[in-house]
């Protein structure tokens, strides 16, 4: 009877940690090129928009994923006070590097904008499952969208059009190296489309925090940083071609303006010298070494403490 | 759309792999960098079974069609291959039973009265009442057996046998005397690998000691590289000369099925799938059946492994000529299981299953074992053997089956008297084979039980001549060391054991191949 009870738990020891139970499971690289073509089960997320969910999600936000965000890094916002000179829905256009920057945008958010704000997540990677689509719904607002293009059960611009506004990462996907990538078109189009102002958000640190394969904030509390920018609306006759770089261009602008000050980010983007958001052109290495730099912090880091020390 | 199969390289992402070893399978992480050849996906079936059929009875390769070789006083005998193939048995209705009532339909049409069944098993042993069923269906079977005219075929009923003459090397050929004096004789074959079939069926299924002697022996089967390749097979060399003097004699009408590679029923279906692409509900049947199998007394583990049917499609049926049928044939089976692999390697990982083709309904002892893994297994290649001329072979199984007295007495005396004296496939034919081959005991459980001839140990000796040439050590992973050890092999209790004793042979970090079947595969070694 042990050796069927020892047996057994090795076998699961092995087998949760050969297929990486609570993980995503890995292909080996040789049989890449013979994997299946993945499969377009999307699970709907409408229900997630609904009262009693809205509902579950505050609690969840609010008494789980907020404190445990907060105990794991520290975060600087700034620029909130463009929410107050507008109205929703908006489209919040912001880099990715992590999976830090949902949760930072959403908990810099002030509540009202919170509740209402939907994030754009690949279908592929966080609707591919029941567990990961509820999930991912509940805890940070997604909603399926499809990277290659294909339609979806529902489209951003029906939750814009339910008075949502979006987070939408137009680079498609987190970055590698910690610095910023191309923009794709959809946050450009969709405020073409539904005339929607697209607020400009850049966020430091997060690379730093939780880069790409880390399951984990690294410890130590790192400082994150998040800075909104002033709306941006298409201008008369700009097509979505043109409105694009737009974004990008008030994207690097604020990242300029977290690294420097508001006045030099300024006089360096009327003068076009903002620097380029893709990083310099240099070794990989260096491009990593820079971006795992977190942000300076103001004053020294701030422990967590149930009591003061005397 | 089905993959090809491919050569993985482990890596870090790599989770554990299945590895049978009889009655059972382990997880096995291999050394970073070991090669690990999968098989192809099951290639897509026929679409209509019963028409595919008719199609290939009606348009055959370099022959008439059948109605047209059918006529009233005719003498007609449907051979067919017995319970050896395919492995593990097919799900009813089998497939040769489809075929042979689709060509009696036509006999009966064309009032053809002479007509007899043979199953093909030439020393194999006899098959059962409800075993010949299983394969030729119960209306056939309801048809013929009753009167005797549903048989399995004797090799030593010397009034049975005819002697058609001697190939241009001097070889025997002396086959079954129904099947030789008949106006036609009909072949239904499953070719699950690309030894069986061809001029194999009739000159080596249908014949007697005298015929066989000639191409199952030691010298022959070490210049068969391999003998899953029979234009490289002296062994098929020998059917093939002896084949086209029976051509000559009666006229043979071939039909030839292949089979594609689902091979394991929904219940262990994760036994057929690529590990890292393993559902929960995989992972949770490995393990359910690990534990179920680790508390089964044998007797179950033995009954949950051998009730298994498989549910093998259709992948072509050609009928006709036999070596125009055979081509075909081939590209279909080359289809299924063939595995492009770059080079050799220093040491070759096999896992023996339960079931090989002398163990259907039986118990897989060692002497089986090792013809598993270094006879089918081993030749499983095309070009060159997938592992290197003085390399290592590191085999799974347990080796404690043990022997079934009904179907394998002539093994016991051959494991415990042949072996203890010499191993040498050569020595132990030369000195022994006439004895067992002679031997009236064995000969007449042969006839009237349902044992394997006295001479087939030394068959599944001769089997593995070639590999036992080739390599330098054989290790039996988890195998009981006196068996392995009385087989000339050694023992070790882990992979990493394994490899640290073949260390003298292939150095402390060897190259290492992994054949990943079941399901069947070639290795096409360039």
């Amino acid at each position: 009877m042990s050796s069927f009870i020892s047996g057994g738990v090795s076998d699961l020891k092995r087998t949760a940690r050969g297929w990486r139970w609570g993980r995503r499971s890995l292909v080996p690289r040789s049989a890449e090129p013979y994997l299946l073509p993945a499969q377009q089960t999307v699970f709907p997320s409408d229900w997630s928009r609904k009262r009693p969910a809205m509902a579950v999600r505050e609690v969840v936000q609010k008494a789980g994923l907020e404190p445990l965000f907060r105990s794991q890094v520290r975060t600087k916002v700034e620029g909130l006070d463009v929410l107050d000179r507008i109205e929703g829905p908006v489209i919040f256009a912001a880099n990715h590097a992590s999976h830090l920057d949902t949760p930072l945008i959403l908990l810099s958010l002030p509540d009202e904008w919170r509740r209402k704000t939907g994030v754009a997540a690949a279908a592929d990677y966080f609707f591919d499952t029941w567990w990961r689509a509820v999930g991912s719904s509940l805890f940070f607002n997604t909603f399926p969208i499809d990277r290659r293009g294909g339609s979806m059960a529902t489209t951003p611009g029906e939750v814009l059009a339910d008075g949502w506004s979006l987070v939408i990462f137009p680079e498609g996907t987190r970055s590698k190296d910690g610095w910023m990538g191309n923009f794709r078109m959809g946050a450009a189009f969709l405020a073409h489309e539904h005339g929607v102002p697209v607020v400009p958000v850049a966020h430091r640190g997060t690379f730093a925090a939780m880069p790409r394969g880390q399951g984990w904030p690294s410890p130590g509390r790192r400082q994150l940083t998040i800075r909104f920018g002033e709306p941006l609306r298409p201008r008369e006759g700009e097509s979505v071609r043109e409105f694009a770089p737009r974004i990008k261009h008030a994207v690097a602008t604020l990242l300029d303006e977290d690294r420097s000050t508001w006045w030099e980010a300024r006089r360096r983007a009327a003068t076009g010298a903002t620097p380029d958001p893709g990083g310099p052109d240099v070794a990989q290495w260096r491009r990593v070494w820079e971006q795992s730099q977190s942000p300076a912090a103001e004053g020294p880091a701030r422990r967590l403490r149930a009591w003061g020390r005397r | 759309m089905s993959r090809p199969g491919f050569v993985l390289e482990v890596d870090d992402r790599t989770p554990p792999m299945i590895v049978h070893e009889g009655l059972g399978f382990r997880l096995e992480s291999f050394p970073l960098g070991t090669r690990v050849v999968y098989p192809p996906e099951s290639i897509p079936a026929v679409p209509d079974v019963d028409e595919a059929i008719q199609h290939a009875l009606l348009n055959p390769l370099d022959s008439e069609p059948l109605p047209a070789l059918l006529r009233p006083g005719m003498r007609l005998t449907i051979a067919f291959d017995d319970l050896s193939i395919p492995l593990p048995t097919m799900k009813a209705p089998d497939i040769r039973g489809r075929i042979i009532e689709a060509v009696l339909t036509m006999a009966a049409e064309a009032g053809v009265d002479d007509v007899k069944l043979i199953a093909a098993n030439a020393l194999h042993r006899r098959m059962t009442a409800a075993e010949l069923k299983h394969i030729v269906g119960e209306r056939v079977f309801r048809s013929f057996y009753p009167q005797g005219d549903l048989y399995n075929f004797d090799a030593e009923d010397r009034d049975e046998l005819t002697h058609l003459g001697t190939t241009e090397k001097g070889e025997d050929i002396e086959i079954s005397k129904r099947a030789a004096e008949s106006d036609l004789l009909v072949y239904v074959n499953v070719n699950l690998v690309a030894m069986d079939g061809g001029h194999k069926s009739v000159g080596i299924g249908l014949a007697s000691y005298k015929s066989l002697r000639h191409h199952h022996n030691a010298k022959t089967m070490v210049h068969s590289r391999s003998f899953m390749d029979h234009k490289h097979s002296e062994m098929h060399h020998s059917a093939w000369r002896m084949g086209r003097i029976i051509k000559d004699t009666v006229k043979v009408f071939q039909i030839e099925t292949t089979l594609n590679n689902d091979v394991f029923p929904s219940s262990f279906s994760f036994l057929q799938k690529r590990e890292w692409e393993w559902s929960v509900k995989d992972q949770a049947s490995m393990l359910g059946v690990r534990r179920g199998l680790s508390v089964a007394p044998p007797k179950l583990k033995h009954k949950m492994f051998h009730d298994m049917r498989s549910v093998y499609g259709l992948t072509g049926v050609n009928a006709g000529e036999v070596e125009a049928v055979h081509e075909k044939t081939l590209e279909k089976v080359h289809a299924q299981h063939s595995v492009e692999v770059n080079g050799q390697s220093d040491v070759l990982v096999m896992g023996v299953p339960y079931l090989g083709p002398y163990n259907v309904n039986s118990s897989m002892n060692p002497i089986l074992a090792a013809c598993m893994g270094l006879g089918y297994y081993f030749n499983s290649y095309r070009g060159q053997p997938v592992v290197r001329k003085g390399g290592a072979v590191i085999l799974y199984h347990p080796l404690d089956e043990g022997f079934n007295q009904l179907h394998h007495p002539s093994y016991v005396d051959f494991y415990e008297e042949v072996l203890a004296e010499s191993t040498d496939p050569a020595v132990v034919g030369e000195k022994y084979e006439q004895q067992f081959a002679q031997d009236p005991w064995y000969i007449h459980l042969y006839r009237t039980s349902h044992a394997y001839h006295g001479v087939h140990p030394f068959y599944m000796w001769y089997w593995i001549a070639h590999a036992l040439d080739h390599v330098d050590e054989v290790i039996w992973v988890g195998g009981n060391r006196k068996a392995a050890a009385r087989m000339g092999f050694r023992a070790a209790t882990t992979l990493q054991d394994a490899l640290e004793m073949a260390s003298g042979t292939v150095g402390t970090s060897p190259s290492i191949t992994y054949l990943h079947n079941p399901p069947h595969l070639l290795a096409d070694v360039r």
